[in-house]
């Protein structure tokens, strides 16, 4: 699904990304954890394709396709998805109007048929109840006004309705109660299917003992230090990243 | 010695000479002839023209009067216009307007009880007429030009307690290619309690470089309410330059609300003023500009007594190297106490070129009031664009998303839905066309 060769990413012209190689094959789910300005996010951006990232070094290839060579709106057309850190407001835009110009935007560059209003809202409707994003959520702007983790469901179900085939997900944990984590960690098992890939991008072990990964990589200094299976977040839960980070 | 433009211009005018006009009306024409002659058109030096150069947008063109036209017109105004179809959905009465002067075989003749309409030119000759020219020519020298010259314009008068009820559409169309000038004069009366929705629509065809000049003398009675939205899709080379001066009674309401999204140079102005306690005016709009277009919505507010508020907020879209002007003033008189008085100007540049100049203003010499004026100018956020382009939205859509966002605040005032989205989607059309015509050229 996703292949990284020794990648090299400026970010104002300082190396954040120092040589990254990667596989995530299909079905797997890969957790990246690491300390705060490791370069996750900043891994994420690269792969969305987001402005002010530049590769210096190394391929990303997605289904076998150079993703350097996609605009952003392509990669998302293509499957691929990022659920956002920090998820952002758009006033004036409501949430059901957002969903549904993505979902047909989507639809019609893989030259599908659009959804026409009442499948859309039927479609919404059976994702979004098992989210618990209520009607009132899907009037109101995009994002405005949402608590944090009401801002984390309205991701998911975006990826729910997206149906993506690599979803990375960024410190989707952060900001979280426990019971908010619970049903947005619901929400992302459901979509675990053999022909869908995620990383699961993340500074603490909690998230993980709910979306428990096939594989776990450590991030440190924009290099990945250590691949290890999930018990290896079990390992750093205990020790820290210091003693990893050291060796 | 040459002539200068102002001189140029009254000789070119000067075969103007309306047929029968009453005394009073021969002497204010004298007198405001000699108050523009004076003061010449306003330049950058006239602080209200600030950053609105009429003068050297007209120094070009040698003008002359814009010709009647009785012939029938290239389309059909009351469903499209040449730029889009402009409030085609919306059930309403016409009034149309040809190079400036009214034509009543092509608008509505089935006016609702109480409303009556007139031409300028038969409303002069009606005793007290003159009470309702209420304008200062010594305070702007365009409207002394227009009192000087004016030759028609429409005259619409609600009875006392009467609702109008389906929207009056006023649509101006200029057929002339060259460069003519019209002066019109339009007044618009309620009696107490009375109420009107009143439309307008300003059309011109590809590159004319005529001169629209509109006056609009606004009363409202105790009590009254005017729903007032215009729209201003001019021909690309014209000159917009309208005034609208309202004069509010106790608890009278006031609703107005412009788009510009026509002419080389517009201007829509406002000069309220409130007689009574209780009275409420809004007076918002937006700019949506592109090329080398300036718009200019200025909004000046007498709180001359007690216990009213006004609120103008205005949004501007600026694309390439167009330029928005936003002037607004809000005074409040020693004893005007309990006075609300908003004034508000948020810009959005999409290229560097382009530019806005902000300047609201407050003078206030009553303790007791709430006054707030504001202004802001930014870009589209990159970080919004990112966020819907990484969910497959094409970035031509996403822009135009967080264009109508940003123009949503003010479009959501307008009080009637069928407009709003009528004003939406000549929003979404304009934004079209710059898109198309940016891809052209990138």
């Amino acid at each position: 699904m996703l292949e990284i060769k020794d990648l090299h990413v400026n970010v104002d012209g300082k190396e954040i990304l120092k040589g990254i190689t990667l596989s995530v094959g299909t079905g797997e789910v890969h957790a990246i954890m690491g300390p705060n300005g490791s370069g996750k996010s900043t891994l994420s951006y690269v792969l969305s394709g987001r402005e002010g990232y530049e590769i210096t070094k190394g391929e990303i290839l997605y289904k076998g396709k150079d993703l350097r060579a996609m605009e952003i709106e392509e990669r998302a057309a293509a499957g691929l998805f990022l659920a956002f850190q920090y998820p952002i407001e758009i006033p004036g835009v409501t949430t059901m109007t957002f969903l549904k110009t993505a979902l047909n935007a989507q639809r019609k560059a893989r030259g599908e048929e659009e959804l026409d209003a009442v499948k859309f809202l039927r479609l919404v409707r059976e994702k979004a109840g098992p989210l618990n994003v209520s009607e009132d959520m899907l009037k109101r702007p995009l994002n405005v006004g949402f608590s944090g983790g009401e801002k984390k469901r309205a991701e998911i179900l975006q990826m729910a309705l997206l149906e993506p085939s690599l979803a990375v997900l960024d410190e989707t944990d952060s900001g979280l109660d426990i019971d908010a984590l619970k049903v947005v960690s619901d929400g992302v098992n459901a979509l675990r299917s053999p022909d869908r890939s995620m990383i699961v991008i993340t500074h603490y072990q909690r998230l993980l003992n709910h979306i428990v990964p096939d594989k776990v990589h450590v991030l440190s200094a924009g290099r990945i230090v250590r691949t290890g299976g999930k018990e290896l977040a079990h390992e750093l839960e205990e020790t820290g990243y210091a003693d990893i980070v050291e060796a | 010695m040459t002539a200068s433009i102002e001189e140029q211009y009254l000789e070119a005018f000067s075969a103007l000479a309306p047929q029968g006009d009453p005394a009073w009306l021969l002497a204010r024409r004298r007198m405001a002839r000699d108050i523009f002659a004076a003061a010449g058109f306003p330049h950058r030096r006239v602080e209200a023209w600030r950053y609105t150069d009429l003068r050297r947008a007209l120094a070009k063109e040698g003008y002359v009067p814009a010709q009647r036209y009785d012939g029938p017109l290239a389309y059909d105004v009351e469903t499209v216009g040449p730029g889009a179809a402009a409030f085609g959905d919306v059930e309403r009465h016409m009034l149309v307007c040809v190079n400036g002067f009214f034509r009543p075989d092509l608008s509505s003749a089935d006016l609702p009880d109480g409303v009556s309409i007139k031409p300028l030119s038969e409303a002069v000759k009606e005793t007290g007429f003159e009470d309702f020219l209420t304008t200062d020519d010594n305070l702007h020298p365009v409207n002394a030009l227009n009192s000087a010259l004016m030759q028609d314009g429409l005259v619409i008068r609600v009875e006392a307690g009467k609702d109008a009820g389906k929207p009056l559409h006023m649509v101006h169309v200029t057929t002339s290619a060259g460069a003519s000038a019209a002066h019109m004069r339009h007044v618009i009366a309620l009696e107490e309690d009375a109420k009107l929705c009143l439309l307008e629509t300003h059309l011109g065809q590809g590159g004319a470089g005529y001169l629209a000049n509109h006056v609009t003398e606004t009363h409202l009675g105790e009590g009254a309410a005017l729903t007032h939205i215009k729209l201003q899709d001019e021909a690309k080379d014209a000159l917009h330059v309208a005034a609208n001066n309202l004069r509010l009674a106790a608890n009278a309401k006031y609703y107005g609300f412009v788009l510009a999204l026509g002419a080389r140079l517009s201007r829509h102005e406002t000069d309220a003023v409130f007689k009574g306690e209780g009275a409420h005016a809004d007076m918002h709009g937006a700019l949506a500009l592109r090329g080398k277009q300036l718009g200019d919505i200025s909004t000046y507010v007498d709180h001359a007594v007690p216990g009213c508020s006004s609120n103008a907020h205005v949004k501007s879209v600026l694309d390439e190297e167009a330029t928005g002007v936003f002037q607004g003033r809000v005074l409040v008189a020693k004893d005007a106490q309990k006075t609300d008085g908003r004034q508000l100007s948020n810009a959005l540049l999409l290229s560097r070129d382009a530019g806005m100049n902000a300047k609201p203003e407050l003078e206030i010499y009553a303790d007791d009031v709430q006054c707030a004026h504001g202004s802001t100018i930014g870009e589209l956020d990159g970080t919004a664009l990112f966020y819907l382009r990484s969910r497959g939205i094409d970035e031509a859509t996403a822009r135009s998303l967080l264009i109508r966002a940003f123009l949503d605040e003010v479009l959501e005032t307008i009080p009637l839905d069928g407009v709003k989205q009528d004003i939406g989607s000549q929003i979404d059309v304009w934004f079209r066309a710059s898109a198309l015509a940016g891809s052209e050229t990138r």
